[in-house]
């Protein structure tokens, strides 16, 4: 195989199998979020603001697949 | 208060239309009233202007068959050319002007708002101030508890910067190759976000020394009650972790930035992509859901910065393992 063509392959591999953790850890974790709401909805403020830091730490993680796949497709 | 009275339209409808010569004053008052200007048009007009629409599109003649590159979007070309120092090339690049329009845009709203606060808020002051008090409360307030007072302009010099910049960069500007309007994010550019996280990392530790000297702070890395090694471990697996913060930081930035850009300029490509007009108005519809979709990362991106950059420089002042 030649390396373009690997090159290629590597990055769809990287980003699609990197974001099936991201995604079922994002559904997960808001999930519970929509419970805690749905059985407290009184501290809907609190759990809303703290799921949307939970949603950037957890979506960082499937952008660093994304750009393992740039820099195999751009730089590499 | 009086809208209830005007929802039982319906029943006075019938008597209206009795009335001849009167019907299209009212009606037509109640049409626009009720549903906007949209009502008057009716309905045969609509499918006929849909109709034309569609045909006129699928038998248009097409432009120039031109290339679209989405890497070409990203790269930067100096527009005003500066000597390099060292590794350094100042040349002004799109990046560049974005970045000094952010700072304008700062500025001058912030200089506005200044002069003109007053007691009872104009739109433009409750706007500026809901901003202030998310700024403050909900992301200083809500994560740090110590050091609140001495870091709130810091955090929230970061979280109007990042906003900004998003923002700007979803409204086109004549920056591109041959002055097109094009869209650019100054923060789609891994440099930008590395510096923002530089700030954040120096000030994380910076607090970190200040408040519990630099001796205790590097030992506060160290779990107390441990075997030796497993002390070194730790600490180590700690430093590195400190280290991947700023790697993570800029990269999340710079990352959900660069691939909304991307995914924005190929939804708006679509026509040249495809080289068929019809094809591109059913994807119209998506380009302004990605469109508006943007808009919402940019905020969160913006708060998510924030609002960890605040857990880290809490966290630092307040090591107590």
């Amino acid at each position: 195989m030649d390396p373009s063509a690997a090159k290629l392959l590597g990055a769809g591999l990287a980003m699609g199998l990197g974001a099936i953790g991201p995604g079922v850890g994002l559904g997960i974790m808001i999930g519970k979020a929509l419970e805690a709401i749905a059985r407290q909805p009184e501290v809907s403020g609190d759990v809303r603001t703290n799921m949307f830091i939970g949603i950037g730490v957890t979506e960082a993680v499937a952008l660093y697949a994304f750009v393992v796949a740039l820099i195999l497709i751009f730089v590499a | 208060m009086t809208e209830p009275q005007r929802d039982q339209t319906p029943e006075r409808v019938p008597e209206r239309q009795a009335a001849v010569g009167s019907r299209r004053d009212e009606d037509l008052e109640e049409a626009v009233f009720k549903r906007g200007m949209l009502r008057r048009v009716p309905w045969w007009l609509w499918a006929l202007l849909a109709v034309g629409a569609l045909v006129g599109l699928g038998i248009a003649p097409g432009g120039m068959k031109q290339e679209f590159d989405v890497a070409k979007e990203f790269t930067l070309d100096p527009i005003i050319h500066l000597p390099k120092i060292g590794p350094f090339d100042l040349s002004v690049t799109k990046a560049v002007i974005y970045l000094w329009i952010a700072l304008a845009i700062i500025l001058v709203v912030s200089l506005l708002i200044r002069r003109s606060l007053k007691l009872e808020p104009s739109r433009f002051q409750f706007a500026m101030e809901t901003m202030y008090e998310l700024a403050r409360n909900g992301i200083v307030g809500s994560v740090m508890k110590t050091g609140q007072e001495t870091w709130f302009p810091y955090i929230g010099a970061v979280f109007f910067f990042v906003l900004v910049t998003n923002l700007i960069g979803l409204v086109p500007l004549p920056l591109g190759e041959h002055h097109a309007l094009s869209f650019y994010t100054a923060t789609a550019n891994l440099y930008v976000t590395v510096t923002l996280a530089l700030f954040t990392f120096g000030f994380t530790h910076y607090a970190g020394i200040r408040k519990h000297g630099f001796g205790n702070y590097i030992r506060s890395w160290m779990p107390q009650g441990a075997p030796p090694v497993l002390k070194q471990v730790i600490f180590f697996i700690h430093a590195i972790s400190e280290l991947f913060r700023l790697v993570s930081l800029s990269v999340r930035l710079f990352a959900n930035m660069l691939a909304g850009h991307a995914i924005l300029a190929v939804f708006f490509a679509m026509a040249l992509i495809f080289q068929s007009y019809l094809a591109a108005l059913v994807l119209q519809g998506g380009s302004v859901l990605i469109y508006l979709f943007e808009i919402f990362v940019a905020f969160i991106q913006a708060f998510i910065f924030a609002i960890l950059s605040a857990v880290y420089i809490g966290g630092a002042m307040e090591e107590g393992h």
